[in-house]
Order: structure tokens, then sequence, then C-alpha cells
């Protein structure tokens, strides 16, 4: 057991910033070469990965595993829903901003209350919550139509005051990937800043982080609104992609999605989170040719495997490289 | 060494400390107190785990706390830190009632605290344990700059670990350390808080001969900026350090003394014969 790792694995920025590229250059080129189905699923897993990621700054970063993220997601789309249908005419940043503030404002809410506990008392606390969100989104169907959602209209892409277009499929992907970029760099940037390094502390070790000088439950509260607001995003960009806001969305089962990609994905990576949607939506995908309805028979054996042989998940080995 | 001095100048009052930690306070004969406690009492149930325990430290000296097994050492060290609150009794630190605060609040008013069972982020290296240490001190809500472009942050770090003999390990996942190096970085956390008070509990628990005395020379070279409270049951390290030992039994103070008084005591001997 003497076995010390290289002292210093030298983090070798330039191969990170060769992988980004490559990514992004596949990424952008995807909708002018991919069939419209493909196109359009290439699309999903953006908005998917970018939802994982979201989760990842509590599971991988602090160390807390939240089951309320299909309740922030749903805020999303409920709020841009909102944007869409009260003012006219449509706008995308307006249903963008509404969209952040009504998943940030639960997230706090949600954080206020649930940070109060730890570990899977935190998981439950979570998932209570989003479920409160998720019968009163079902049942007040005046405002927000209950079992059937809320339809509405795509809005413009527009820069305000200069330029507007109807979005295309590929237009809408290209925005969403850049959405995307920026929220991955800005949330890397987080996680990497002094207010990520105390999140991580607190996931090392939380009594001794509030021994030397840390009051743990604002960096955590803080922590879940910064997460809450990204999972929001998702919410509006998948709102806009369907042109609809459902009551699903906010059902628990979308957070236990959420965390099975970054499991399968890698936590604690950013990127892995992505991975491990675009795995998830892939195999459900490939499988559902040939199981149809029973095709989470043979995603919940390849999960199991994964769990046992890649525990770390598909992208976990340079989770090391990805946090210098 | 230049980071070394400069961090050390800068803190208020070294090292005239011993005679005047409060700044602006007119200089008594006697050492001021910097940490009193009246009457402190700890229940769990019916059980007194401290009861009325008064004790009086002067700014600068090194105050050993000893006594046998559950004599509620660890409990007086987990009330000065916040991590129990006192069932009654006062804690006055630096003039200021501390009873009660949470541990993060009691950090930041200068106490630190190493624990008996090793506690560092093992998953983090070296450096980094100590770094966020400093970083509690400063620009802690920072969210959009690399926490490596806070320079002064890393040079105190670099600094503490220097001071605790621990150059060069800055990159070594904690975790890889050995027992003694990670007893020592244990206490450069602590220092890292820039704390006035130092409450080390059992700083050399399961370390080598050697690596004992290199802690205890660690310890006397850190004295000279701080007050330090030390539990320890290794008689001849305390007895060496502390100029001043109170020995606790069943929660209550025993005696209070000199180590040659303490050594000399009749009671404090029927307690260590008997246990």
């Amino acid at each position: 057991m003497t076995a010390r790792p290289a002292a210093r694995p030298t983090p070798p920025a330039v191969g990170y910033w060769i992988g980004f590229t490559v990514v992004g250059i596949l990424l952008v080129a995807a909708p002018l070469v991919l069939p419209p189905f493909w196109q359009r699923f290439a699309t999903e897993i953006l908005v998917w990965g970018l939802l994982a990621m979201s989760s990842d700054i509590l599971i991988g970063y602090t160390g807390m595993v939240s089951f309320g993220h299909s309740a922030f997601f749903g805020l999303g789309m409920y709020g841009a829903a909102a944007a869409l249908l009260t003012v006219t005419p449509p706008s995308l940043w307006l249903a963008v901003l509404y969209g952040l503030v009504a998943a940030g404002g639960a997230a706090v809410f949600v954080a206020y209350f649930a940070t109060r506990l730890r570990d899977i008392y935190f998981a439950i606390s979570t998932l209570v919550f989003s479920q409160i969100f998720y019968v009163i989104i079902f049942t007040w169907t005046e405002v927000t139509g209950g079992e059937n959602g809320l339809t509405f209209s795509q809005p413009r892409l527009a820069i305000p005051g200069l330029w507007s277009d109807r979005f295309t499929p590929a237009t809408f992907h290209w925005f969403v990937l850049g959405m995307v970029v920026v929220s991955y760099l800005l949330v890397r940037r987080i996680t990497q800043s002094p207010f990520g390094m105390v999140l991580q502390s607190i996931r090392e070790n939380e009594p001794r982080t509030r021994a030397i000088g840390y009051h743990v439950e604002r960096y955590k509260i803080v922590a879940v609104m910064l997460s809450g607001l990204f999972a929001g995003l998702a919410g509006v960009l998948y709102a806009i992609q369907n042109k609809f806001a459902a009551p699903d969305f906010v059902f628990f089962v979308v957070s236990g999605e959420v965390v099975i990609f970054n499991v399968m994905g890698g936590m604690g990576t950013l990127v892995g989170p992505f991975a491990g949607a675009a795995f998830f939506l892939l195999l459900r995908e490939g499988l559902s040719r040939f199981f149809t309805e029973y095709y989470l028979i043979p995603v919940g054996i390849i999960f199991t495997l994964m769990v046992m042989f890649v525990p770390q998940g598909l992208l976990g080995f340079l989770r090391r490289r990805l946090n210098p | 060494m230049a980071t070394h001095t400069r961090r050390r100048s800068e803190r208020p009052g070294e090292p005239g400390a011993l005679l005047d930690p409060l700044q602006g306070v007119p200089t008594l004969t006697a050492p001021l107190s910097i940490l009193k406690t009246e009457g402190l009492t700890v229940r769990f149930g019916g059980l007194a785990a401290l009861n009325n325990v008064s004790l009086t430290v002067p700014a600068g000296e090194i105050r050993g706390i000893i006594g046998p097994n559950g004599a509620g050492k660890s409990t007086f060290f987990n009330c000065l830190t916040g991590v129990l609150r006192p069932t009654s009794g006062r804690i006055i630190f630096n003039g200021e009632d501390i009873a009660g605060l949470p541990p993060h609040t009691i950090s930041r008013k200068a106490i630190a605290r190493s624990y008996q069972i090793t506690n560092i982020l093992p998953g983090a290296t070296v450096l980094e344990n100590v770094r966020i240490a400093s970083q509690s001190r400063h620009h802690n809500w920072s969210m959009l700059r690399h926490h490596r472009a806070y320079a002064d942050v890393i040079d105190s770090a670099r600094a503490v670990l220097a001071d605790v003999g621990l150059a060069g390990k800055e990159e070594e996942l904690a975790a890889n350390l050995s027992h003694g190096e990670q007893r020592n970085l244990e206490i450069g956390i602590a220092l890292a808080t820039e704390p006035k008070l130092l409450c080390l509990d059992e700083p050399t628990a399961g370390m080598s001969v050697a690596e004992t005395h290199a802690t205890v020379d660690l310890i006397r070279r850190i004295a000279r900026d701080l007050t330090i409270l030390i539990v320890e049951h290794d008689m001849e390290v305390v007895m060496g350090l502390a100029r001043t030992i109170t020995v606790l039994n069943y929660g209550e103070v025993l005696a209070d003394g000199t180590p040659a008084e303490i050594q000399a005591n009749p009671r404090v001997q029927e307690v260590y014969l008997k246990t």
C-alpha cells in the first residue's frame, strides 16, 4: 500500500482545450451533416446534459445529492411559458429571464429548508419539495393548464432592437449550443474559484470546513441556487424547443434520470453529465426499437453493470485533469 | 522565509503579545487573560461531562490540560470551539462571551483547534488543505476568478506549510502523508486561520519518538505568537511544554499549577495511580 500517485499530474491545459475545440466543432457541424431526426436528438442531448451538469454542481462538487432538479427544470419551462403567453410579442430573452427567476427562486426556497439536513435527508427533502411543486402545477388548472400543460408558439431568435428571425432547427441547435458552452465555461470557472473550492471542501469534510470559519449552510444555499438557475435554463430551452410546458417534466422521475446521467457520465467532471445524458438517451433510443416499452429492463441492467464495473462513470478517469 | 516573517509581523501585538494582547488596553503588571471560563457546565442528561469549570489562561501561555479518559478534556475543547453548547457558564475570550456561538463564528474570533482524530481533507492536496483555511479570511465568496489567481492566499499557505515542516509536500494528496505528517498538517490548517488561541487535542498521538520531538519543537516555535491549550496524554511532552497545567477529573478542575506542583500533588497522583 505504498503506491503514491505521481506527485503532480501536471494538468496539460493544451490537451484540454484541443479536446474542447474538437467537440465544439463537431457540435457546431452536427445540424449540417445529420438528418433531421438526429439533429433534433443532438439538441436534446445538449439540453439534458445542461440539466445534468447543473446537478453536478451539487452531486460532484458539494457532495449533496438532489432529487429536486425536476422542479427547477419544470419551473424553468413554466417560467418561459408565462413569459411567452402573457407578453406580446413573445420575447426569447424574456422567456429566459422568467424561467431563471422562477427556477432560481424555487431553488432558494427549497435550499433554505433542505440545507439544514444532510446526506439522504437532504436528498429526500428535495424530492418532497419537488413533488409539492408537481402537485401544485398538476392541480392548479386555471393557471398551469393542469394535466395538459401549456402550449405556445416559438419566439423569434432576436438581438433586441437589431435583428430577429424565425428559429430553424439548425439555428435553434446553435442557440442551445451557445447557451450550453457559456454555461459550461461559467460553471467550470465557478468550481475553480475560491467559492468553488469551499464547496469541494464541504464535500471532503463538512465539520472541518465549518471549523475553519465557513458558514457552511450559506454556501450550500448559494450552490443550490446556482444549480437551480442552470437547471431552469435547461427547462427554458426544452420548453422553447417543444413549444410546451407539461407537468410530466416536474415529476421526480426526471430528477432520477438526472442523477443517473451524472453517475453514468462521471460526477465532479461537468462534462461527464453530458456524456452520461448522451449515452443514456442513445441507449434508450436504440433499445426501445427492439424492446419497445420494455426498454427500461436492459437499460437498468446496463446501468447496474456500469455502477459495478465503471463506478466513476464514463469520463470519471479524467476527473483530476478536468479539475486543475 | 521572507513571507513567513512578513506574515508574523502583520499580526498585531507581536512579540509584545505576552504582555498586551488587547491593543489599547492599559497594560497591567500581571499578564492579561485571553481566555477565562466561569462555571462552565455541560450536562448530557444526568451526566455532567463538565462541572463548574473555571479557569483563566493568560495571553501567550502554553497551558496543559490533562486528566484520565472521560475527564472532560475533549468536551472542554468542543465548548470552546462551538461544537457543543454549554449547559451553563460563560466563556470569555478577548473580553467577549463566546459560549454557544457556532463554530464558524468562533473560528472568526481567532480560536482554532486541531483534532484528536486526524481531521483533514483527505482527497485534496496538502497545499489545498492549508490554502482553503487561509482563504477563509480572504476572498472566500469570489466566484469568477481562478483560486490560484489569489497569490496572497497561496503565499500565506506556503509559509504555514514551511512552519509545520511540510514544505516540498505541497502537491501530495493529504491522504498519502504519513501519520505524523498528517498530524502536523492538522496543526497547519489551524494555524492558517490566523488564530490567537490554538487548542491542540493530543497533537503527538500515535507519533514515533522522533516525530514527537519534532512536533514539540514545532509547538514551541509557534507558541511565540500564540496562546496554546494542549490536551496530551504523553506526560513528558506536556510537562516539557506547559508553563501551567490544569488537571480535570470527572469534569471538574482537580488541580492547577506548574508542572512541578502538579507532579507533587497527592490528589493528582491518586487519580493517575487509580486509573
